[in-house]
């Protein structure tokens, strides 16, 4: 190929540039030398054949320059030149390097750290499953509340039986299991699936096979496990022979079929299932036998479009099918809205993208707006400093440099600039990328977070540095290369930035930073008002001195008998230790997602059709409001005479009073579930249990003692006159001398392991609040620089000024008003800016106007002052001018 | 700079392929054998000449080697490689069609 040829000749002329340029210097110098032998010959002098020679094709040099420059290797060349003598400039100059390349990896950091999360979650939803843009997620019913599995399984089976749109569709049940018959017994999370769920994914087992139809059959279902990568290494070593042997969930044998490949961790973003069992063993692992109920809504629902339908055309047919199994069966589908919704998976509700789609976007904008602060801050930055080499510029051009050579030499360096922070930001970034876990309090959710700066990561990041490089580079290099060349070299080293403290530019860059900093700042005091407002708000339960600890008795083998009788033994003797105020348990904890809910009918309350009837349930034990500090607002809360042979009762709170039945009285009227009829006893004060910002939604309680159910954890709530965690190693023992095998987990004070309720606040507090207090920091700086710079280049002046009698105090005046007005201006602007910016917090904002006044005044306030003492310092030194020694100035 | 009669834009590189056809020759040779052969109306600017024989010998078309001339100078030799002279053959076969169809048009009207 000649294109190999011609890359070959270029890369010799540029590594051995100097024998190429020898030879062509000689090759040049013979012809130019034969031409003008030939004009002798004709009878010139060899002065006029000279001449003429030069005259016909001009010097050799410039001839050679002609030649040389056609090629590509001279391009490279050239910028490899501009590139040296960019990097000899920042070496001679290295404080300046330093701050520019610092400002800017913080910029780029802070954007590359969020999208190493956005990557991990929006972009890669089902990690080991490269290509998801088919899958869709189904919903069902109203899609205001928390996300609930949508489907039964006949409904979800007849409906992928009939569509024409999907290839496929999977549904699942994530649940707690307890891989048993090993020495230590271990809680897992395992999904129950249909028999299409890893084909309809596209993953494919590293050993064995997956489910076969049959084995997802009601009935006909078969005891085998498909485990998960991580299980098969942890407990099983990896074992190669695995397939076929035998091994027990929930204390029943399972045969193992196959080994998920490493990294696939089920479909439901950010959490992690371990191993996968078809959905018909649910009666093995439950004791229920949910697949053959219509009205048992249970299994979460994924389907692969064919190739060229839409999601919309997907969502219609779904529809109408779902209409006509709601006509068949109305009696299944009368409490819930049977509207169908399909979601790409970057906002999928099941799993963490419900949380993060609208929460990552916005903290890119926050971090955006802080690079772009970052590259006003650098932009002023080389201003200041190309004011600095004005006659070397000057010089440059007088010599017979283009503009486009000084510009190319200037946007060089800009990339240079740009290039180091972007390495920096990416080496600050492999550190900041993982920190997201930190941010989940203990708890025992699955939670998965494998984010890190991915290839993907990289290349925007280096884009992003170059597109910086740009942004920042290109002012100064348009400004500096316009000179008027005569006036420059005329003028004398003093004189000539006396321009700049006037210069429309330079002023307009630090009014950008102080503005977009006031922006950031804005955020940051909004979500750390917003946090506030969370932490202050009654939940309607006391979190302090609370510990909790969890244990699951379905494992061990107990039943409804002996495990009702642990509980009871448990309660005694905790309540029994010293520095235990109450002690309760429940079948959840407070704010870390574990509650659950329960379909119910409300006697005299007549559904609205379609209306979502399931209800948050609580099972909690004999005084749990006492120990919580519920208040219980009339009727009486569980005892331990609340027996399985007693009457059923319930307790529930006032928002259900009010939703429900709005100015009865509640005492005495009946809830039924599938589990049998309640009457209600009691009344409890509001307490929210799925988050603190949300208002308060109904919740019912069931007494623990007559509600045995398997394979729920039960956490033990204790109130301590002190310490909770002094109380952490009592508790296990006292648990322990029970049944020494029992483990116990999540043992942490309430206080804690709630922080999961304020997650979301939590993050942004802490990214806006740093991205706040980096931008605060950059605009000083930056207008210190401008205002500090400009001062100098007035000295002079300001040495007339004194010699002519001006009071120190109106110097004083004189620099700070130049900052005022700057500071002014960009609180201006910032105002503006940040009132159209918070728009995009709304929903993110809790308690607080998204134009709160009190923040943006006392923010406005707080960066007028930093700013102010940054113009503080050169005013000072203003003042202290010898106007002797500065009139001798140069 | 060619003050003599600009070359149709791409011909040069044809017209110094045909003279390195007849013999290997300098870059000044081909220079002179241009002029002789167009009879003065190409005079090529030594600029032109040697960015022309620069492309030719990145693609491969010519050679070049350091020789003594017949005046004891060192001289770069050309000589048109294998895929030179099919590129020779092939440019001139194309010129040949394209110039009688422009004097077909020209005669035309």
């Amino acid at each position: 190929m000649s294109l190999l040829r011609n890359l070959g000749s270029g890369l010799r002329s540029l590594f051995r540039k100097e024998q190429v340029n020898r030879e062509l210097d000689e090759e040049l110098r013979s012809y130019f030398e034969m031409a003008a032998e030939e004009k002798i010959r004709r009878g010139m002098s060899p002065r006029e054949a000279r001449r003429a020679v030069r005259l016909e094709h001009g010097h050799v040099d410039t001839t050679k320059e002609f030649v040389r420059s056609a090629g590509w290797e001279s391009l490279v060349d050239i910028l490899w030149h501009d590139l040296r003598y960019s990097a000899r400039g920042l070496r001679k100059n290295p404080g300046f390097a330093a701050i520019v390349v610092l400002t800017l990896a913080l910029g780029i950091a802070a954007n590359t750290t969020v999208l190493s999360w956005i990557s991990a979650t929006l972009l890669n939803p089902i990690p080991g499953v490269a290509h998801t843009s088919d899958l869709v997620t189904i919903d069902r019913g109203d899609r205001n509340g928390y996300a609930t599995p949508p489907f039964s399984y006949p409904d979800l089976r007849d409906l992928s039986e009939q569509t024409q749109t999907f290839s496929g569709i999977l549904g699942y049940h994530n649940d707690y299991m307890s891989l048993t018959g090993v020495a230590k017994p271990e809680r897992i999370f395992g999904a129950l699936a249909t028999a299409s769920y890893f084909d309809v994914l596209g993953v494919n087992p590293i050993l064995g096979r997956t489910f076969l139809p049959e084995e997802g059959t009601p009935r006909a279902g078969r005891a085998v496990i498909v485990i998960g990568y991580s299980v098969w290494q942890n407990h099983f070593g990896g074992d190669p022979k695995i397939i076929g042997k035998t091994i027990q969930i929930n204390r029943h044998p399972y045969t193992v079929i196959g080994v998920a490949p490493r990294g696939f961790t089920g479909c439901a973003t950010g959490l992690r299932t371990d191993l996968w069992i078809p959905l018909p063993m649910d009666h093995d692992v439950w004791g229920a036998n949910r697949p053959e109920y219509r009205g048992v809504v249970w299994l979460n629902a994924l389907g692969k479009l064919r190739p060229g339908v839409t999601r919309n055309q997907a969502e219609a047919e779904l529809n109408l099918l779902m209409q006509g199994i709601v006509e068949r069966f109305p009696k299944d589908h009368r409490d819930r809205s049977n509207e169908i919704s399909l979601d790409p998976l970057w906002r999928s509700r099941f799993g963490l993208n419900g949380y993060f789609y609208k929460f990552l976007p916005m903290l890119l904008g926050l971090a955006a707006v802080l690079l772009l602060l970052a590259c006003a801050n650098v932009a002023s930055l080389l201003l200041v400093r190309s004011v600095g080499r004005r006659r070397e510029i000057a010089i440059r051009l007088g010599m017979g440099a283009s503009r486009q050579q000084i510009i190319r030499q200037f946007l060089i360096e800009s990339l240079l600039l740009g290039l180091l922070g972007g390495t920096a930001a990416i080496a600050i970034a492999v550190w900041t990328s993982r920190s997201l876990v930190a941010f989940f309090p203990p708890s025992t959710l699955p939670l998965t977070n494998d984010a890190h700066v991915d290839q993907r990561v990289l290349w925007v990041t280096i884009a992003l540095s170059i597109l910086a490089a740009i942004i920042f580079g290109i002012l100064p290099a348009l400004r500096s290369s316009s000179l008027p060349v005569q006036t420059v070299l005329k003028e004398e080293a003093s004189s000539v930035s006396l321009t700049l403290h006037k210069s429309r530019l330079l002023s307009g860059l630090v009014v950008a930073q102080i503005s977009l900093s006031l922006v950031l700042l804005v955020c940051a005091g909004l979500f750390i008002r917003s946090l506030q407002k969370a932490q202050q708000s009654d939940p309607g339960f006391e979190a302090s001195h609370l510990l909790l600890a969890s244990y699951d008795l379905t494992p061990a083998g107990y039943t409804l008998a002996t495990g009702t009788e642990f509980n009871r033994q448990v309660l005694a003797r905790l309540s029994a230790l010293p520095g235990v105020e109450s002690v309760t348990l429940a079948d959840f904890s407070p704010l870390s997602f574990s509650i659950h809910s329960d379909y119910l009918q409300i006697e005299g309350y007549v559904p609205q059709p379609r209306e979502w009837m399931e209800i948050s349930r609580a099972i909690v034990g004999p005084n749990y409001f006492r120990t919580l500090r519920t208040p219980v607002i009339s009727g009486r809360e569980f005892t331990e005479a609340d027996k399985p042979d007693s009457q059923l009762v319930a307790v529930v709170n006032q928002a259900f009073v009010d939703r429900y039945w709005p100015g009865e009285n509640a005492i005495g009227k009946q809830v039924t579930d599938g589990g049998g009829r309640f009457t209600i006893v009691g009344v409890a004060g509001n307490a929210k249990y799925r988050s603190l910002t949300s208002p308060a939604e109904p919740v019912i309680y069931l007494p623990i003692y007559q509600q045995f159910r398997s394979a729920q954890d039960t956490t033990i709530h204790l109130r301590t006159t002190g310490i909770p965690q002094m109380m952490s190693s009592s508790v296990e023992e006292t648990l322990h001398q029970l049944n020494p095998e029992l483990p116990l987990f999540n043992v942490n004070p309430l206080s804690v392991t709630m922080q999961l309720g304020t997650l979301s606040q939590r993050v942004a507090v802490t990214f806006a609040g740093s991205f706040g207090f980096l931008a605060m920091l950059l605009a000083a700086v930056g207008i210190y620089g401008v205002v500090a710079y400009s001062t100098r280049q007035r000295t002079r002046e300001i040495g007339i000024r004194v010699a002519l009698g001006a009071e120190k105090e109106g110097i004083y005046r004189l620099v700070l008003g130049q900052g005022f007005r700057l500071i002014l201006a960009g609180l201006v602007v910032g105002t503006a800016l940040a009132v159209a910016f918070t728009r995009l917090l709304k929903t993110q904002l809790f308690g607080v106007s998204e134009t709160d006044a009190i923040t943006f005044a006392s923010v406005g306030l707080l960066l007028a002052v930093v700013a102010l003492v940054a113009c503080h310092i050169p005013a000072r030194r203003a003042t202290r001018v010898d106007p002797m020694v500065a009139l001798r100035h140069e | 700079m060619d003050k003599q009669s600009d070359i149709v834009q791409g011909t040069l590189d044809m017209l110094i392929l045909k003279t390195l056809a007849l013999e290997p020759m300098h870059g000044y040779g081909i220079a002179v054998r241009l002029e002789q052969m167009s009879k003065g109306v190409f005079r090529p600017n030594a600029g032109s000449l040697f960015l022309a024989i620069q492309r030719l010998q990145r693609d491969g078309l010519i050679d070049g080697e350091w020789k003594a001339t017949e005046n004891n100078r060192r001289a770069k030799y050309y000589v048109l490689t294998k895929r030179g002279r099919q590129r020779l053959n092939s440019e001139t076969r194309e010129w040949g069609r394209q110039a009688a169809a422009i004097a077909r048009i020209l005669e035309a009207s």
